[in-house]
């Protein structure tokens, strides 16, 4: 077996990890199963690839940061189209969701997120066609680093931004108010109330942080992969299988969850076949469903 | 004359529009009072303080805390306007450690004063400073309920709202949990407390309403509620004999 399975199940392990972290909270705080969070990660990459056509046509093209294939207009996009995909996602809870929550009913909130699932996909499709863009077409060239393993700059710089956005949000969940807050929230709503939490504001933060990451997940995949409408779709399954294998409401758990997922989708092209990637996160849910629901670091529902 | 910290008027709270649970009920408490909210299961008592607390819908009638209208105000900025309330069931965040606890409910204070409280509810309850690092859903009844009413006491409240702390503990327990409000109405906080111990909750208490259908049926001293035949025949499952005697008071003497 080749060993470069090792690197491609990472990358594609980060992807999937940034956006189970998204799903992870909104599920642990909101209590519902966002399946709209696929095509946030689409919208932030479509987002980073108009804002870095603005500064394009505002500063001229700009050289890359060699060996990368891209410089500083598509890092500050990212940075930019991270708070757009944040706002985005309150966005949708302010017009659709929060309404519905209101009701009480969660699984119509379940049923609204597919609904905006495909109007957000559709408007894409719409707006950019359904063609594949790109961040750029440069080539990169793979450079060996060990052990039969080559790794492109690309990569490395996108695996050390994931290393270092993970840790970020679970300092965040761990050591800060907000993240105590959001912890609380999700144990125990109205004891979270009572003990002076602004719900609402932690809600806020929860969608912001979650289309942040999906934002991120999306330019990963954009940058490595290619931009289409669907791409954040196309993942969901993953994600999902991520976040439940992970234990519902844990970051760590999701991030985990999907590097097991990627390894094991990129392990399994290598030894039956291109065509069963797809099949590898849904057998690895249902055996967590049906082995251990509560997933790796997940706790039983109070 | 003493100050008027909580006053409820002509409450009327529900669940639902048009089914109102508490249909009507008044209640003052007094600075540095504990007043003891009694009556049968199910009276609405437990929904009674859960309006006060904002945590259920207000039909018509005012709450006052010190001058101010609460009426209105959401659950959460209760806690900045000096009322804190402890529920009686689930009323920590198990899965958070002992301190988060605490550092959760003290989201208001700056780093310093929370640093300093918590070390000041470590004081109020030593078994507790052993425990912070451990998840709260792990100790025991007991220690549960003290970390609930840490909790609670973070902020600095001027009235301490609990609902049947000593529901469900052993007895050593309970006559813990009574010694502790005690202990805590000395350290200036007013107690407004919802018990099922009638007999325990009388004697530390100085006032006392007993609810029945959602309105006040007797209220009066404490003492005098305990010797009065028909209330204790009635709401507090006793046949009328000797008041509580000094012995019988799990007052505390002053601790040093
Ligand atoms: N969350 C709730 N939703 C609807 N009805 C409730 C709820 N909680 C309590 N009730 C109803 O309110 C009434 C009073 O309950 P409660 O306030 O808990 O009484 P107590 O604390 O005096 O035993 C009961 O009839 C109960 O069915
Ligand atoms: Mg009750």
């Amino acid at each position: 077996m080749n060993p470069q399975f090792l690197i491609d199940g990472l990358l594609t392990g980060s992807m999937i990890g940034l956006g189970a972290i998204g799903v992870t909270l909104t599920y642990s705080i909101l209590r519902f199963s966002n399946f709209a969070h696929g095509d946030l990660m689409a919208w932030g990459t479509y987002a980073t690839l108009l804002i870095v056509g603005a500064i394009t046509a505002l500063f001229g093209k700009v050289a890359p940061f060699s060996p990368l294939s891209f410089g500083w207009p598509l890092m500050l996009a990212l940075a930019l189209a991270m708070v757009v995909t944040g706002g985005l996602a309150l966005l949708l809870d302010r017009i659709l969701f929060s309404r519905l929550r209101a009701k009480g009913q969660m699984i119509i909130v379940v049923m609204a997120s597919f609904g905006a699932s495909m109007a957000l996909r559709n408007m894409l499709e719409f707006l950019f066609t359904s063609r594949p863009a790109y961040f750029s077409r440069a080539i990169q060239i793979a450079m060996p680093v060990g052990f039969g393993l080559r790794i492109t700059p690309d990569q490395i710089a996108l695996l050390i931004l994931t290393a270092v956005l993970v840790t970020l949000v679970h300092l965040i969940m761990t050591r800060s108010r907000i993240g105590r807050e959001m912890r609380a929230v999700s144990q125990n709503p109205a004891l979270a109330r009572v003990a002076g939490i602004d719900v609402a504001r932690v809600v806020r933060f929860t969608w912001l942080i979650g289309g942040a990451l999906a934002c991120v997940a999306g330019v990963m995949i954009g940058v490595l992969v290619q931009i289409r409408p669907l791409m954040g779709f196309d993942m969901l399954l993953p994600i999902f299988a991520a976040a439940i294998l992970g234990g519902i409401g844990s970051v760590p758990g999701a991030v985990l969850g999907g590097l097991i997922i990627g390894l094991s989708e990129a392990a399994a092209v290598q030894i039956v076949g291109a065509e069963w990637r797809a099949a590898v996160a849904f057998l690895i849910l249902m055996a967590v469903l049906f082995i251990r629901p509560i997933g790796l670091f997940g706790v039983k529902e109070r | 004359m003493t100050r008027t910290v909580l006053s409820v008027t002509d409450l009327v709270a529900g669940y639902e529009p048009g089914v109102p649970i508490v249909r009507g009920a008044s209640l003052t408490v007094r600075e540095g009072e504990i007043v003891v909210v009694l009556g049968p299961n199910g009276a609405g008592k437990s929904s009674f303080i859960k309006a006060i607390a904002g945590l259920v819908p207000i039909f018509s009638g005012t709450v006052m805390l010190d001058d101010e209208e609460i009426t209105k105000v959401p659950a959460h900025q209760l806690v900045r306007r000096g009322l804190a309330f402890v529920p009686q069931t689930e009323n920590i965040f198990p899965l958070m450690s002992v301190e988060d606890n605490l550092k959760v409910a003290g989201g208001m204070l700056d780093r310093r004063d929370m640093t300093g409280r918590i070390e000041e509810m470590y004081g109020l309850f030593p078994d507790l400073r052993d425990k912070r690092r451990i998840a709260a859903g792990n100790l025991s009844g007991g220690q549960r309920q003290m970390v609930a009413v840490a909790r609670a006491l973070m902020v600095r409240p001027k009235l301490l709202v609990l609902d049947e702390p000593s529901a469900g503990l052993s007895p050593k327990f309970v006559s813990m949990v009574f010694h502790m409000l005690a202990d805590i109405r000395k350290a200036g906080v007013t107690i407004l407390l919802v018990e099922q111990n009638a007999k325990a909750a009388l004697a530390i208490g100085d006032r006392a309403c007993v609810l029945v259908e959602g309105r006040n049926a007797h209220e009066g001293r404490a003492d005098a509620l305990w010797d009065d035949p028909v209330v204790a025949e009635l709401y507090l499952g006793r046949r009328h004999a000797a008041g509580p005697s000094a012995s019988d008071k799990p007052m505390p003497e002053a601790q040093p």
